[in-house]
């Protein structure tokens, strides 16, 4: 990997007696979209607050090309933008002024085309003016990483950028996400969602109870972990298995309504879907399914729940 | 020194309160109208004078104190509160600005509030009481003394603050009692000596002396008190505002 843009070695945090980072490593390299994938509590939004400013490490280094974020903290900060998982607005101040205040906190002058370039992109050209209390829910995600974008940082923080958006403004986000790395913005974003890491990153770091469980490319991932699931439902239910079908791996599911199989990654269906044809069985409707993000967890965790901590 | 960030920062806070002027400059210019009509006009035409200056004019300067007090604290006080509670902190928080630059920005837009409502009660009040200024370079640099600490307490108390009762605990169960028993709206030299007592222990009673004095040219005690009082105020309020700034307690995880 080249010279990381974002660096962190042995950084832990700890609130009393609870750790919510232990000794994390970490390499992010420069444009690449690193997602960071794990349950709630898991220190996903801790680990980016450190490298953002907004939270302090306990212990370790956390750098931003090559600078660390404490004693250069006027430098990593310009090269860094946040966007946070909780909407917030300022309710006594327009999109606009929103916009221009948060460039000049960053010491940048924000210039009428640059103004325009995100708003257009964004899709908040016609609420320029309004004020943000006015503003749909997504329209207030949206201006969140438009305050994020505006002083141009090298390395921008997503997180859980789609958290509770519908299905279009995902697709929109996930656009522009791509669009910004292919300026060489690299990108950091963590979510709960499979589909969106797979949809988007280079690379995945799984992290749960404060450390990194593994970091590689996403493709690897997919392959090692990312299996499908093959579900025949029947016109009429089954009371067993024919043998074939059973030494295909397959299960009876619903009380015998539906049959199950799992594929490893690039494995076929074929072998079952014939042993399916062949017995004659009345098919109602056949549909895969991808290893869902609990799944991959139940994987990687070694059969660990990964649900839910504060 | 991130000096464009600085004037973004006061900018903001400074629109901030100019976006709501009914509560923000109106309502203090109301509340403390009727302390000087009821008091300096109702009352004052019982008690005429007070050692030879008109009630209304003998109170009007502990009325702007007062004005000048709230308000720096207010602003700062509300404004941090309420960027906590909206999650807009974060803004602030990962930009490159100092923590000096930070509090310097919120403290000088509380300080401008301060000044501007004072400024308005100073008019009105002196509109019938006179104009004239005994030491007005003096008078107002206690009123930037005086605004800033409180200012600073503001941002203290906002840091600390859970609640919208908490941001109010200062103001109402500390610097109004303190006013009204610092000697706005009597002379401490012709209280009943227990209220005597209580108004000379009262650290309020000598910043309101001391604006009395520079307005007046006279007050009980000496202005040399109130001058000390306001920068040991100021001094320490901003420098414990900059520590736990610094510190990031309740701020930064």
């Amino acid at each position: 990997m080249s010279e990381p843009v974002v660096r962190l070695r042995g950084v832990s945090k700890r609130y009393g007696d609870f750790t919510a980072l232990d000794a994390v490593d970490l390499d992010v390299a420069p444009g690449e979209i690193l997602a960071l994938l794990g349950p709630n509590g898991a220190g996903k939004t801790t680990l980016i607050s450190i490298v953002a400013g907004l939270v302090r490490a306990s212990a370790g280094e956390a750098s931003v090309l090559g600078r660390d974020v404490v004693r250069d903290y006027r430098f990593t900060r310009r090269a860094v933008g946040l966007v946070p998982q909780e909407i917030n607005f300022d309710p006594f101040f327009s999109v606009e002024e929103t916009l221009r205040f948060q460039a000049g906190y960053f010491g940048v002058r924000l210039s009428e085309d640059r103004l325009e370039e995100i708003l257009l992109a964004l899709d908040l050209a016609g609420k320029r003016h309004a004020n943000t209390r006015s503003l749909s829910g997504g329209m207030k995600r949206r201006l969140l990483i438009g305050k994020a974008l505006v002083h141009e940082p090298r390395v921008l923080f997503l997180d859980e950028p789609t958290a509770g958006v519908d299905v279009r403004l995902r697709q929109q986000l996930w656009a522009y996400v791509r669009l910004l790395r292919s300026r060489g913005t690299t990108i950091v974003l963590t979510t709960h969602y499979l589909e969106e890491a797979e949809e988007l990153a280079d690379r995945v770091a799984v992290i749960d109870r404060g450390r990194v469980l593994l970091v590689e490319g996403k493709d690897r991932l997919l392959e090692r972990q990312g299996g499908k699931t093959l579900r025949i439902t029947l016109a009429a239910p089954l009371a067993a298995l024919p043998a074939g079908l059973h030494a295909l791996g397959a299960r009876l599911a619903e009380g015998g309504r539906a049959i199950e199989v799992d594929a490893r990654p690039g494995g076929s269906f074929g072998p079952a879907l014939a042993a399916v044809a062949e017995a004659g069985f009345p098919v109602g409707d056949v549909e895969t399914r991808r290893a869902s993000l609990e799944d991959i967890f139940v994987s990687i965790l070694g059969g660990g729940t990964g649900g839910d901590r504060a | 020194m991130n000096g464009l960030g600085f004037r973004t920062l006061f900018s903001k806070e400074f629109r901030r309160f100019l976006r709501v002027p009914g509560q923000t400059l109106l309502s203090p210019l109301v509340t403390t109208s009727l302390y000087f009509l009821v008091f300096g006009w109702s009352l004052g035409s019982r008690i005429q004078e007070v050692d030879g200056v008109p009630y209304a004019r003998f109170i009007l300067p502990g009325l702007v104190m007062l004005g000048v007090v709230t308000n720096a604290y207010l602003n700062s006080a509300s404004s941090l509160f309420v960027m906590k509670l909206q999650g807009t902190v974060i803004d602030v928080l990962v930009s490159p600005l100092s923590y000096a630059e930070i509090l310097g920005a919120f403290v000088a837009a509380a300080v401008a509030r301060g000044l501007i409502v004072g400024g308005i009660m100073w008019i009105v009040g002196a509109a019938f009481t006179g104009f004239g200024v005994a030491h007005p370079a003096l008078a107002l640099l206690l009123i930037l003394l005086v605004a800033a600490g409180f200012a600073a307490l503001g941002f203290l108390t906002a840091t600390w603050a859970a609640s919208f009762e908490q941001v109010n605990v200062l103001p109402t169960f500390v610097v109004t009692p303190l006013t009204f028993l610092g000697g706005v709206f009597y002379s401490a030299s012709m209280a009943p000596p227990a209220l005597r007592w209580l108004t000379q222990a009262n650290p309020i009673y000598y910043l309101v002396e001391a604006l009395r004095w520079s307005v007046l040219g006279r007050a009980d005690a000496s202005p040399l008190i109130g001058f000390a009082v306001a920068l040991a105020l100021a001094g320490s309020a901003l420098l414990a505002a900059y520590a736990v700034l610094r510190s990031g307690w309740r701020l930064r995880g």
